[in-house]
């Protein structure tokens, strides 16, 4: 990964924080850090104790761990909060390249999604009458809330975006600006974001 | 129900701020820093050079540098800016997007390197509060427009920080509001 890629982190971080619903998983850039971070505290290890070269190597090591374990933390809040959507949505896709979820936070959105549910039979429903044990994880599910209206900056102008109000069919059009910060609703402009003509901020 | 809400601590927003450039005179001589985010350096006495603010404020705390203070944290061009600001309806651009985390990091470590500290001090606070309280102002106007959408040019991030989650929450109540009184006039007009 080339030093000028280096505020691509931070990009995805404020995105996944900000975004109302999971974003497409960046595990490549985060493998790449961790790996950039594992070879510089190596290379630490053989430094002789220069007390403040030392220290700011390792600051810098901290301020990119940070950002790593909170877009990680982010990711797993979003995927317990919406475990069954997110697990039906991934389901019903093919191409791999599309996938929002890494194997790994598959495998723990299953998990969490069966240890809630053995948690609720073994508390509850067992010692119900027959006929209320029925669990539904449907009806259980939470969808994200994608009509959440969030902050964002314009990087590359965009004429003519669709904010279609609610059935009304008083369809209004904004023209984005370069430069210019909205507050608007997330899903009329979440393929944007995925184009990375606007960011949330 | 449970409901999320979208927040970001001011702490957080300084920890991006800290990335921005600042230029600083090291006292000392030192081959090149291959940080991981570039390299930095080299360091030669006396010669000014820019680092990440992160780097310099620490620089600075262990006294191995001096900081050359930003030109808009000069005590004449912020009082000309809280003007234009007093005098202006609507937002004006101001010469750094972190300009409240910038002085304040500076004035705690090293205020002796600012000249005319306290006052910088004051006219950066009055300008912010003057900008946070228009903010005020036009976000209850936001809301009673029944607007979709609105448009927040020119303010920086720590002051669309101060109006989470409060804000974008009001507007996603107002949509579902908005929302559920639509469906249920279309399921009036589909009565007989």
């Amino acid at each position: 990964m080339v030093k000028q890629d280096t505020h691509l982190p931070q990009k995805a971080w404020i995105t996944e924080r900000m975004s109302p619903t999971l974003e497409q998983n960046q595990s490549e850039l985060v493998d790449c850090m961790l790996d950039q971070i594992n070879q510089m505290a190596e290379n630490l290890k053989r430094l002789k104790k220069h007390d403040f070269r030392l220290a700011i190597h390792k600051m810098e090591i901290d301020r990119i761990r940070y950002i790593i374990s909170s877009y990680l933390r982010v990711r797993l809040e979003k995927i317990e909060r919406y475990a069954h959507y997110l697990l039906q949505k991934e389901a019903g896709i093919t191409d791999e390249s599309m996938a929002n979820l890494t194997p790994q936070e598959v495998t723990y959105a299953k998990d969490y999604a069966s240890n809630l549910e053995s948690h609720f039979q073994t508390l509850v429903l067992q010692h119900v009458p027959e006929n209320l044990r029925g669990f539904d994880p449907t009806k259980m599910s939470v969808k994200p809330n994608l009509d959440s209206y969030i902050f964002l900056r314009v990087k590359e102008e965009t004429q003519g975006v669709l904010i279609d109000d609610s059935g009304e069919g008083r369809d209004e059009e904004v023209d984005l600006e370069e430069g210019s910060q909205h507050l608007m609703r997330y899903k009329p402009i979440s393929h944007l974001v995925q184009s990375g003509a606007v960011t949330l901020i | 129900m449970q409901f999320h809400q979208i927040i970001m601590d001011a702490t957080e927003i300084e920890f991006l701020a800290e990335k921005a450039p600042i230029t600083i005179v090291p006292n000392f001589t030192q081959e090149k820093l291959y940080l991981i985010s570039g390299d930095v350096g080299p360091f030669t006495a006396g010669i000014p050079m820019e680092v990440p603010m992160w780097l310099g404020m620490n620089l600075r705390q262990r006294g191995k540098c001096r900081l050359v203070i930003p030109d808009w944290m000069d005590a004449e061009k912020l009082a000309e800016k809280k003007e234009e600001e007093s005098q202006s309806k609507v937002f004006t651009e101001m010469p750094c997007e972190h300009y409240l985390v910038v002085a304040q990091l500076i004035l705690s470590t090293a205020p002796e390197d600012i000249p005319n500290s306290q006052q910088v001090k004051t006219l950066v606070k009055d300008i912010w509060d003057l900008r946070i309280s228009k903010l005020r102002s036009s976000v209850a106007e936001f809301i009673q427009s029944e607007g979709t959408h609105a448009k927040l040019d020119r303010l920086t991030l720590l002051e669309i920080n101060s109006i989470r989650p409060f804000l974008p929450h009001s507007f996603d109540q107002l949509h579902r509001l908005s929302k559920a009184a639509n469906s249920s006039n279309l399921s009036q007009t589909q009565d007989y």
